[in-house]
C-alpha cells in the first residue's frame, strides 16, 4: 500500500491533520494500535475503559505503542464492576470542554466534520464551597445583576474587571509590566477584587491550575470565552457529545475517509524502516541522513522513486510504504525518536502532569447555592408576595452538563496550591444512558507526586458526591468524614504524564520524514483549540516537505506549477469532490 | 377588478410595506367593496389572514408604522360574532393572540418600543387583561435579563404607578424595592443611561429632603468607586439642585453654599470630560451662580 503520509495515533490532532492532508489531495494511511479511535483522546465505554486500565498496567508488552503508555499512564488504580449497558457509556480520557468561538469550532464548520457530531452547551459552572453546597460564578452582566451574594461595590468591581477584560488590554497601564505577575496577585491589587471574587476569576473564569499562573495568558483566555458567550447560549462552552473529544476525532477521520484516506485499527507495528536518500546504498534505519546539501545532489543522480518509508504491522498482509510518516511519540521506538523531528509548541506553557479521576455514579449531582455569606438580596418584587418566585429546588439545580471547580485549599486533605476541576456529563450530552452520569476529575501536578493518583484525587471525588443527592433521605448536610450515601460505581485514578519533550534532534536536524506533533495544551477549555493549532502548524511543515519531495522526484529542471495550498481548509464552496454520507 | 386590485396591493406590500398609501388603498377595498358583499365569517376570515400577513411582515420589519396600525385596524374591525349569542367571540379569539404575538417580538428584540406600545394598547383594550401584577413580574424579567432597556423600565413606572392609584401595593415600602433594585443596576453598569433616567423618575419632584440626601450619598459612594462615571456627576448635580430649589429654607447658609461649590465642581468637570455637552453644563453654571430671585 503505497500513499503519501502515514500517521500513527488516531488522537484529536492527527485526526484534524489527516482530515487537513487528505482534503488537500495527498494520500493518507492512518492506523491505530487500538480497536477504537481517538487514542489518547478516546471515548471508551465501560468494558474498553477496564481493558484500558488492565493493559497499561502490565509490566510486559509486546509493542512499543503499549509499553510508551504503560510509562506515561502510571498509579493506575481501578474498580469497575461489570455494567450491563456498557456500550451505552462514551467516557473521555480527555475530557474537555469547547469554546463556542475558535480554532476548533472553525475546523469544524470549514472541514464539515460538524456534521458528524452533536454538541452539548455546558449548563452551569461553579466553585466548590463546602460539603453538599456550591457558588455559582457570575460570568456576564446579566449574572451580576442578579447575585444576591455581591455587595454593590463588589459588582462594580467586577463589572469593571470584566469590561477591561474583554477590551484590547495589551500595553494598557492596567497590564504594563504586570504580564508576569500572579494573576491572583494582580486581581486583587489592581482590581481590588476581594479573595472570594479573586478566586473565582481566577479559576472558574480563567481556569488558572496555581495561584502563581501568570497573569497575561489568563486574561487573554478570559477575553477568549468571554466573546464566545452568547454564540451559542449563555454559555461560553460546550460538550461534545458521546465523551466529546473521542467522537471529535472520529468525525475528522470520517472527512479524511471520505477523500481517499485508509484506516487501520487494531494493528500494532512490527517495523518503521526509513531509508536514507537513494546515494547510499543500503536502507538503514540507524545510519543519520546527510545534510540537505547532500540530498540535493543525490536526486538528480537518481532515477528511483521508491518510498524512503515501510511501515509493517502485525497481522497486515501488505507493508505500507510513504514519503512522510507522522506518529504520536508512543509509536516510535528509542532509535526512530532520536531520527524524529519534534515540530515545537508557539506557546511556551509546557505540558503538566495530570492526577486523574473517573467515576461512574447513578445519582444526579445537585448545585446547591450556599447563601450563608449573602448580603441583603435586591428584590424585583416590589412588596410582598406580589410575584411568586421558584424556591432553590432541588429538581432546578439538578445538573446534566456541568462544571465543578475546586479553588486551592477548598477540600480537607486536597492541594493547597492546585485547583481541580470537575466535568460532569450526564445523559444529555449522550455520555451515559438514562440517570447515569460520569465524573472526570483532574488536577494539575507541579511537582513529582508522592503519593498515588488515588491519594490525591480521592477528598475531591469525596468532595464531589456529598453533592449527589442520595436516594431517599432528605437534604441533610453530608460531610467527608460522615460514610457517603452515594458510592460510585466505577472509579478509575491514574496519572497521566505529557509526552516526552524534545530530546535529541531539534527542529532542523532530524530526518526530514518523521515528524511528532506538538503536545496539546492540558487545560480544559484550551485542549480542543490548541489540538488543532498544532495540526495546523503540522499541515503546513508536512504539506511543504510533500511537495519539495514530489517536486523533486518529477526531476529539479522541472519547474512547473505546483499546486498552492492557500488555507488549512478549502474554501466551503468548493464542491469538487463530492461528499458522500456514510 | 377589486380582487386583482387587492392582491396587487398584497404584493406591493410584500416588497416594501412602509407603502403607507398602498395599506389606506388596500382598507378601502376591504371596507368599501369586499366587505359589504360578505358574509360576517367571511369578514372575519379576510381580518384574520391579514393579521397573519402582518405578523409576517413585522417579523422581517418589526419597526414599521404603519404595519402595527393596520394590525389595529384589523382589531377593531372584526365584526360580531359567531353567533348572536357569543357576539365576542371572534374578537376575544383575536385579542388573546395579539398577546402572544406581541411576546415573540419583545423576545426577539426586548427594546422595541413599537412592541412595547402595542403591548399597552392590547392590555388596555382586551377584555380579561392579566392584572398588573402580572404586568410587574414580566418587567422584572425583562430588566433581569437586560436592564439596558428604557421601554421595559418605562412600562415598570406605568405599571407601578397603577398599583399604587389602585392602592395594590403600598407606595413607600414598594419605591424602597424599587431604590435597591436601581442601585443594584447603577452598581453594575454606570454607564446605562436607562438606569438613571427611572432614577430620576423615582426621585420625581424631590418633596422628600430626607431621601434626596440619603441618594446623594449613595451615588456618591459610586462616583467614589468610578471617579470617571458622568452619569453619577449629572446626576449629583441634579439632585442637589433639586434639594437648593426645593428645601432651601432647611439648610444652613453653609450647607447651602456647600451645594453651590459642589455643583460648580461636578459642572467644571463635566464640561471637561464630556466635551459634546460641554456648553449644556456651562449653561447650567452660568444659571446657578446668578444671584437667586
Amino acid at each position: 500500500m503505497d500513499v503519501d503520509v502515514i500517521i500513527l495515533g488516531t488522537d484529536l490532532r492527527n485526526s484534524i491533520l489527516a482530515a487537513a492532508l487528505s482534503k488537500a489531495g495527498f494520500t493518507v494511511a492512518h492506523i491505530d494500535n487500538n480497536a477504537y479511535y481517538g487514542g489518547d483522546d478516546a471515548s471508551l465505554s465501560i468494558d474498553e475503559l477496564r481493558q484500558w486500565t488492565s493493559e497499561r498496567r502490565q509490566t510486559a508488552h509486546i509493542s512499543t505503542y503499549l509499553l510508551a503508555q504503560h510509562a506515561r499512564f502510571t498509579s493506575i488504580s481501578s474498580s469497575i464492576s461489570s455494567q450491563s449497558q456498557s456500550r451505552q457509556f462514551s467516557i473521555s480520557l480527555s475530557p474537555t470542554i469547547i469554546p463556542s468561538a475558535g480554532p476548533l469550532v472553525d475546523s469544524l464548520i470549514a472541514s464539515g466534520a460538524s456534521r458528524y457530531g452533536g454538541f452539548k452547551l455546558l449548563e452551569r459552572v461553579a466553585l466548590y464551597s463546602k460539603p453538599g453546597f456550591v457558588k455559582t460564578v457570575p460570568g456576564a452582566k446579566e449574572d451580576v445583576f442578579k447575585s444576591t451574594e455581591l455587595s454593590l461595590l463588589d459588582k462594580r468591581r467586577l463589572m469593571r474587571f470584566l469590561m477591561f477584560s474583554i477590551s484590547e488590554f495589551e500595553g494598557k497601564g492596567e497590564v504594563a509590566g504586570k504580564e508576569e505577575m500572579p494573576f491572583l496577585t494582580f486581581l486583587r491589587d489592581t482590581f481590588s477584587l476581594n479573595q472570594a471574587l479573586a478566586n473565582a476569576v481566577a479559576y472558574a473564569l480563567a481556569f488558572c491550575s496555581t495561584g502563581s499562573d501568570p497573569t497575561l495568558p489568563a486574561l487573554q483566555r478570559i477575553r477568549r470565552y468571554l466573546r464566545s458567550a452568547g454564540r451559542y447560549g449563555a454559555s461560553p462552552f460546550f460538550v461534545g457529545h458521546y465523551g466529546g473529544a473521542g467522537e471529535i476525532a472520529q468525525g475528522f477521520c470520517r472527512i479524511s475517509a471520505v477523500h481517499g484516506g485508509i484506516y487501520i485499527l487494531a494493528k500494532a507495528i512490527a517495523s518503521i524502516a526509513v531509508s536514507p536518500p537513494p546515494s547510499h546504498s543500503q536502507p538503514s534505519a540507524v545510519h543519520p541522513p546527510p545534510s540537505t546539501s547532500d540530498q540535493k545532489v543525490a536526486a538528480t543522480a537518481s532515477t528511483s522513486s521508491r518510498r524512503p518509508i515501510t511501515v509493517a504491522l502485525q497481522g497486515f498482509p501488505e507493508e505500507l510504504t510513504c514519503d512522510v510518516l507522522i506518529s504520536t511519540n508512543d509509536y516510535l521506538d528509542a532509535n526512530l525518536g532520536s531520527q524524529n523531528t519534534r515540530i515545537a509548541n508557539d506557546t511556551a506553557n509546557a505540558s503538566r502532569s495530570l492526577a486523574r479521576c473517573i467515576a461512574v455514579i447513578d445519582r444526579p449531582v445537585v448545585f446547591r447555592n450556599d447563601n450563608s455569606a449573602a448580603p441583603a438580596a435586591p428584590s424585583a418584587n416590589s412588596g410582598e408576595g406580589l410575584v411568586e418566585e421558584p424556591q432553590g429546588d432541588d429538581v432546578y439545580s439538578q445538573v446534566d452538563t456541568a462544571l465543578l471547580i475546586f479553588p486551592p485549599g477548598s477540600v480537607e486533605g486536597g492541594s493547597t496550591t492546585s485547583a481541580v476541576n470537575v466535568l460532569i456529563s450526564g445523559e444529555q450530552s449522550l455520555a451515559t444512558p438514562k440517570d447515569h452520569w460520569v465524573l472526570h476529575l483532574s488536577m494539575a501536578l507541579i511537582t513529582e507526586p508522592l503519593q498515588s493518583a488515588e491519594e490525591i484525587m480521592r477528598p475531591y471525588l469525596n468532595a464531589t458526591l456529598s453533592l449527589a443527592s442520595p436516594r431517599s433521605e432528605p437534604e441533610r448536610e453530608a460531610t467527608i468524614s460522615e460514610p457517603l450515601s452515594v458510592q460510585p460505581l466505577h472509579t478509575v485514578f491514574y496519572i497521566e504524564h505529557p509526552e516526552p519533550s524534545p530530546s535529541s534532534s531539534p527542529e532542523g536536524t532530524g530526518s526530514h520524514l518523521v515528524y511528532s506533533p506538538p503536545p496539546n495544551s492540558t487545560m480544559m477549555p484550551e485542549l480542543a483549540d490548541s489540538a488543532v493549532a498544532n495540526a495546523e502548524k503540522m499541515f503546513w511543515k508536512i504539506t511543504k516537505v510533500l511537495q519539495e519531495i514530489k517536486q523533486k522526484r518529477r526531476g529539479v529542471e522541472e519547474g512547473g506549477a505546483e499546486t498552492v495550498i492557500e488555507s488549512f481548509w478549502p474554501p466551503i464552496s468548493d464542491t469538487s469532490v463530492v461528499d458522500q454520507d456514510w | 377588478m377589486s380582487s386583482d386590485a387587492f392582491n396587487s396591493t398584497t404584493a406591493l406590500l410584500r416588497m416594501n410595506p412602509e407603502l403607507y398609501t398602498v395599506w389606506n388603498y388596500r382598507r378601502n377595498i376591504m371596507t368599501q367593496t369586499m366587505f359589504p358583499a360578505s358574509e360576517p365569517a367571511e369578514v372575519n376570515d379576510a381580518l384574520t389572514e391579514d393579521l397573519s400577513l402582518t405578523f409576517t411582515l413585522l417579523k422581517q420589519h418589526p419597526k414599521v408604522y404603519v404595519i402595527w396600525n393596520h394590525r389595529r385596524w384589523c382589531l377593531e374591525n372584526v365584526p360580531d360574532g359567531p353567533t348572536e349569542d357569543d357576539p365576542q367571540g371572534w374578537k376575544m379569539a383575536n385579542w388573546k393572540k395579539e398577546l402572544f404575538v406581541v411576546e415573540k417580538m419583545l423576545d426577539a428584540d426586548a427594546r422595541n418600543f413599537h412592541a412595547w406600545n402595542y403591548r399597552r394598547y392590547i392590555l388596555a383594550n382586551m377584555a380579561n387583561a392579566p392584572p398588573p401584577s402580572t404586568e410587574l413580574a414580566y418587567t422584572t424579567r425583562k430588566i433581569e435579563a437586560n436592564f439596558s432597556n428604557f421601554s421595559a423600565w418605562h412600562q415598570r413606572s406605568k405599571v407601578l404607578n397603577t398599583l399604587w392609584e389602585e392602592g395594590k401595593l403600598d407606595e413607600k415600602t414598594s419605591k424602597q424595592s424599587e431604590f435597591e433594585l436601581v442601585q443594584n443596576a447603577m452598581y453594575t453598569d454606570p454607564d446605562d443611561q436607562s438606569v438613571w433616567i427611572y432614577h430620576a423618575w423615582l426621585i420625581g419632584t424631590g418633596e422628600d429632603a430626607s431621601l434626596l440626601h440619603r441618594e446623594i450619598a449613595s451615588i456618591q459612594e459610586l462616583l467614589d468607586e468610578q471617579p470617571d462615571s458622568k452619569w453619577c456627576m449629572e446626576s449629583l448635580v441634579r439632585y442637589k439642585r433639586l434639594l437648593l430649589r426645593k428645601h432651601r429654607p432647611s439648610l444652613s447658609v453653609v450647607e447651602g453654599e456647600q451645594l453651590l461649590q459642589d455643583c460648580s465642581a461636578l459642572l467644571a468637570k463635566l464640561a471637561e470630560t464630556d466635551r459634546l455637552r460641554r456648553q449644556r453644563y456651562l449653561d447650567i453654571l452660568q444659571e446657578l451662580q446668578r444671584p437667586s430671585s
